[in-house]
Formats: C-alpha cells, structure tokens, sequence
C-alpha cells in the first residue's frame, strides 16, 4: 500500500516499540498496520513475487481495536512461526468486525527482530479528518 | 503527566502518590527512588502507568514501584501489585508477554587468574552450546505431549532427562516447578510454539554472560551462596519464548469480554483481568503456571548446555570447571504468597511486572541453606557494567510485598540508542574495557548499549538504602552473548 494517504511512523518508546499508523478508510490503516509490523520485524532477503503461497483469512472481534490486534497477531504468527511475509491481495471489514483477507505469501529467510506480541495498551482507532488513525505499542 | 509536586515524601528513598491523586485509585502508589533517580522517571509514563494499575479489583496495600521502573505498556516496568486472593484480580499484562523471564546465577572455583587465559575459548564454546538469536530454537523438537510434560514439570523435567541435578532444583525460585499448571488451558498455538525451542536464549535484552565476583560485602552470605572474591560465575537471562508470548497474547485477548461479564472498569485494556476464583481466572492462572514452568526448564537446560561448554573448554587445563546453581530468580509472575497486610496474615496474587521476589531469611520457600541470610536476589546490570547479588531482608516483606529491583532499567529508548551508539563503537569501547562479546546484530547490540540504562550501582544503592534487599557482593562483566 503506497497510497500517501496511508502510512506509519515509529515514535519513541523506552523499552518497547510504538508506531503511529493513519489511513483514509478502516482497511487502508489496517494494511499500513500491517505494513509497519513487517518494518519493525526487520524483514530482508525474500524472495520477490508473492506467488507461492495463496490464503484466505477470516476474523471476527468485538471492534476494531480487537480485529486489529487479530489481523496483526495472525501476520506475526506466520512470520515467525512459518517465516511466511504476506502481501495482502484484498482486504474488507464489515461494520460488525469481521475481516476477510486475500493473501500471496512468500517465504522468507530471515527477520531482525522478535515482536513478542502487539498489545492493547492505549489501543484506540481514532476519527481524522482524514479517515483513521491509530498508535500501537509492540512488546519486543 | 504524574510530576515530582504530587509526590509525598516518605523517606528519602521512598515517595507516595496518594489515592487522592485520581478517583480511580483504590490504593496508593509507593515508590522505591532516590531524588536523582525520580528525575529520570517523571520524563516518561511510568507513574502513569502505575496509577493506572490502581484501578484493578481487590488490591491490597499499595502499587509498589522499583527504582529500576520505566515505561511498558499497561504495568509500569518495575511495578509490584498484590491482590486479595481469591476474589481479587490477576491481570495477564500486569506479569507480562515473557512471562517467567528471569536471571539464574551459577558460581564456580575457576579463580580470573586461572581462567582469563581461557575467556575468548569459552565465548565460543558457549555460543555454540547455547543457541541464541532472533527465531532461533533449540537443540532439540519436541513433540506436543513433551511440551505438555515441560509445562506441568518445570525443572523437574530438566532432572528427569539429564539436564538438572536435584541441588539445582532446590535452588530455583518453588523449586522449578509451579503448582496448579494444566496445559489444557494452553492453546495449539502456544503448545507448537514451545515445540522447537527448550533451551535456547532468544534475542533482545536476553544474555549470558561470564562474571568476575569483583568485590564481597557480605562474606557470611557470599559464603552460604558459593561467591568468592575474585572467582568467576555465570549469569543467564531469558524466559518462556514463543509459548509465554502466545499465552499472554491469548489471555489478553480472551479477557476483554471477561472484564465486561465481571463489570470491572480500567484506564487501559491491557490491565484487563478476571477474579482468580472465576473460571477466566482459575484458566490463566493453570497457563500461566505452565509458562513460568517451561521458563524454568528452558533455563535449565540452558545451564546444562553451559556446564558442558566449561567443561569442554576447561577439563584438564583448571582444578575444578564446574558451575553450582547460586538461584534461579523469576522477574515477571504472578505468585500466590501469604503477606502481612495491615497486622493480618493474608493470601495474595503478587504481581511482579519486571521485579523480583526478595524474601527475607526465616521463609519456610527457601532452601535450609539461605534460610538464615535471606533469598538470594539477582539484579543483572546492562551490558558492560555491573550486576549485584543482594539479599532478601525482613523489611522487604514488611514493605515491598518481599520483592526487590531486577536490573538497571532503561532511560532511552531504542530508536535514539540507534541514532546515537554504533554497535561497531560499542564493541570496541567494550573490547577496550576488558569484556569479550558475541552478539547476533550490531544493531540489536547498540539498542542494549548501557547508555541506554540507568545507572544499576545507583538503582542497588536505593533498594540497599530503602532496606528492601542488602548488597553481598558486585559482579563485574568479562564475556557477554547476546542473540
């Protein structure tokens, strides 16, 4: 997603990992969520293309705070479980939380850094004039 | 933003932020700091976040907070809550995503003199005998039902395959092994995490490392510990890996709706909870039992690993090249004690959020060896400066719920250590110092650059001064691996 109405910045954090993530609809801040997990993990030497692997996902939560943490935790699972980095196809959230995503994936190599878990702490999407956004804290 | 102005003074190592601060607190905040050290945590959200915590169901005394505090998310790092049990509360993210992280120290007769020829050998050796580094597991898969058997056995599974001897056991914080662990409670995920990574460190803030015992203060304890004044011992820092996180992440999750069902109010969800007589509760406390004990049995095997790399390197060339287990100490847990509340003996959820249990000496927990000076308690420095060895006294369980600092804390954060350390200048500054490192990254090494913590040498004087621990001898750093 380079759309420049999507985007991260990582801020600071004393001992942790916080990125401040915008997006003009709901799916572009999740995909530019996305987009700043795989930052922060440090993901180099894959393999160009996403046509290895082809996935489907669906999520259910009681918000968006929540599909968020579930979109997020489900993307670092793989990575760090299958070093599987996902390039998503297609996203949509309906308004009763659900998520359903196309996703291509590749293998890869590699990551510089372990995220032990995407936290609630001060979880909370936020109205823009511009759409949403939103600042997420990584335990790393 | 708390500030010095809404401080109370208690002593001058002591400090309270009163219940009148902000009407959801149900008790005070204490904490344990020198003036200096305030300064340093009143620039980011620690106090916070430790206000925050006073909102959680059935807290008793007060939110105790170590000098060693900084920021997290949800607990202050640093943090110690004691709640009623068990109608009162236990809260996932008040122990943490690394839940059972915690620091081992193991002692040996290897004097500096006869062992600093040997020190860049056993860099190696021990870097090859313990896996560490980002995603990398162990020696050795284990099968679901092994993984199973690791969380309701702890250390005792270590023993049964090899890896322990009963002494070890003896000497780690309920003997290796927490009760009430059900991996039933475990999801798939968490069991599959924990297949592939028995025994190896990790990355991050997790180490090994070789010390000097630079300096005794306190000879009778040091004695009873196996420390000897210019001998040198090992120290390891790690925790529960993948299988901790996923129980956490899990719990956090699950426990949002819980914290609904229960009509519990909080200032931030990552403090969510549930009464530890609820089902939710009784839930996270068996999985939570079943990562502190597959930590413990990681640290473990990881020791194992250890003795075998000293003894590849040293056998025939020193006297004696073994390594004895001084204690195994956990840092982030939440531990079922009974306490002294206000002059009545009483059963509690002790949260400790980057903090360590500092029993003082007579504790029926503790093995008959340091039954009379107190528990031994370990409080690892940053890389290239000292780590101490304390002890537990009487007045920490009089005022600090038996707990105590666990490490130096850090001041910066990441990105700026990054901008501002390079972990090629940092190596040779360390180099330069005497101290031999294998690191998996340079970056990862600049983000652990001590300028990034605070000073642990004044952060041991404040728990030595506020009486919560007493110092029995300093350690200074020789070879350190890092993942």
């Amino acid at each position: 997603m380079n759309d420049t109405l999507a985007g991260f910045e990582e801020l600071s954090h004393t001992a942790d990992l916080e990125i401040k993530v915008w997006g003009d609809d709901m799916a572009s801040l999740f995909l530019a969520a996305a987009d700043g997990l795989f930052h922060l993990s440090g993901i180099e030497d894959y393999e160009e293309g996403f046509s290895a692997v082809k996935e489907t996902i669906s999520l259910d939560a009681m918000d968006y705070e929540g599909l968020l943490i579930l979109f997020l935790e489900e993307l670092l699972y793989r990575l760090t479980e299958d070093y599987m980095l996902f390039s998503i196809e297609k996203l949509s959230i309906s308004t009763n939380f659900s998520l359903k995503a196309k996703l291509r994936g590749t293998q890869i190599k590699s990551y510089q850094r372990d995220i032990k878990a995407v936290t609630y702490h001060r979880l909370n999407i936020r109205e823009t004039d511009h759409g949403y956004e939103v600042n997420i804290v990584f335990d790393i | 933003m708390v500030s010095i102005a809404d401080l109370k003074r208690i002593s001058s190592y002591e400090w309270e932020i009163p219940v009148s601060y902000r009407a959801d607190m149900r008790v005070p905040v204490r904490i344990f700091a020198s003036e200096t050290l305030l300064k340093d945590v009143t620039r980011d959200k620690s106090l916070e976040q430790a206000v925050n915590v006073c909102a959680l169901p059935g807290l008793v005394g007060s939110v105790k907070v170590m000098p060693d505090m900084h920021q997290g998310y949800g607990f202050p790092i640093g943090g110690v809550a004691a709640t009623r049990y068990p109608e009162g509360v236990i809260s996932p993210g008040g122990i943490g995503y690394d839940i059972n992280c915690g620091v081992r120290l193991l002692g040996s007769r290897i004097s500096y003199q006869e062992g600093k020829s040997y020190l860049e050998e056993l860099a190696t050796a021990l870097n090859q005998f313990c896996p560490s580094g980002v995603g990398i597991g162990g020696h050795h898969r284990l099968t679901s039902r092994d993984v199973e058997d690791v969380c309701r056995k702890g250390s005792r599974w270590a023993k049964e395959n090899g890896f322990a001897t009963d002494q070890d056991l003896r000497r780690t914080e309920d003997g290796g092994q927490l009760q009430g662990a059900d991996p039933r409670f475990l999801s798939p995920r968490a069991l599959k995490r924990g297949m592939g990574q028995v025994g190896s460190l990790g990355a991050g803030n997790h180490f090994i490392e070789i010390d000097l015992v630079s300096k005794v203060f306190d000879q009778k304890a040091a004695r009873a510990m196996g420390l000897y004044e210019g001998d040198l011992a090992l120290q390891i820092h790690c925790g529960s890996r993948g299988l901790g996180h996923q129980v956490c992440s899990d719990y956090v999750k699950s426990l949002q709706s819980a914290v609904i069902k229960y009509g519990i109010e909080l200032p931030d969800r990552e403090l969510v909870c549930a009464p530890m007589d609820s089902p939710e509760g009784e839930a996270y406390l068996a999985a939570m039992a079943c990562a502190a004990n597959y930590a413990f049995a990681n640290r473990q095997v990881l020791s194992h690993y250890a003795r075998e790399a000293f003894e590849s390197v040293l056998a025939g060339r020193v006297k004696d090249w073994h390594l004895h287990l001084v204690y195994d100490v956990a840092h982030n847990i939440g531990k079922i004690e009974t306490h002294q509340i206000d002059g009545n003996s009483m059963e509690v959820c002790v949260h400790r959020k980057g903090a360590t249990r500092a029993f003082g000496p007579g504790l029926e927990e503790l093995p008959s060896e340091y039954k009379k000076i107190g528990q031994p308690v370990l409080v690892p420095g940053s890389m290239g400066t000292s780590s101490w060895v304390l002890r537990g006294t009487s007045e920490a369980m009089a005022r600090s719920f038996g707990s105590s600092c666990h490490g130096a804390g850090r001041v910066m954060s990441r990105t700026q250590a990054k901008k501002t350390i390079r972990g090629e200048d940092l190596l040779k500054a360390l180099k330069k110092d005497g101290i031999t490192i294998r690191a998996g990254s340079m970056a990862g090494l600049a983000e652990e650059a001590p300028a990034a913590y605070k000073d642990v040498d004044e952060v041991v004087e404040t728990v030595t001064r506020a009486g919560i621990t007493a110092k029995v001898a300093q350690l200074k750093p020789l070879v350190v691996i890092k993942g």
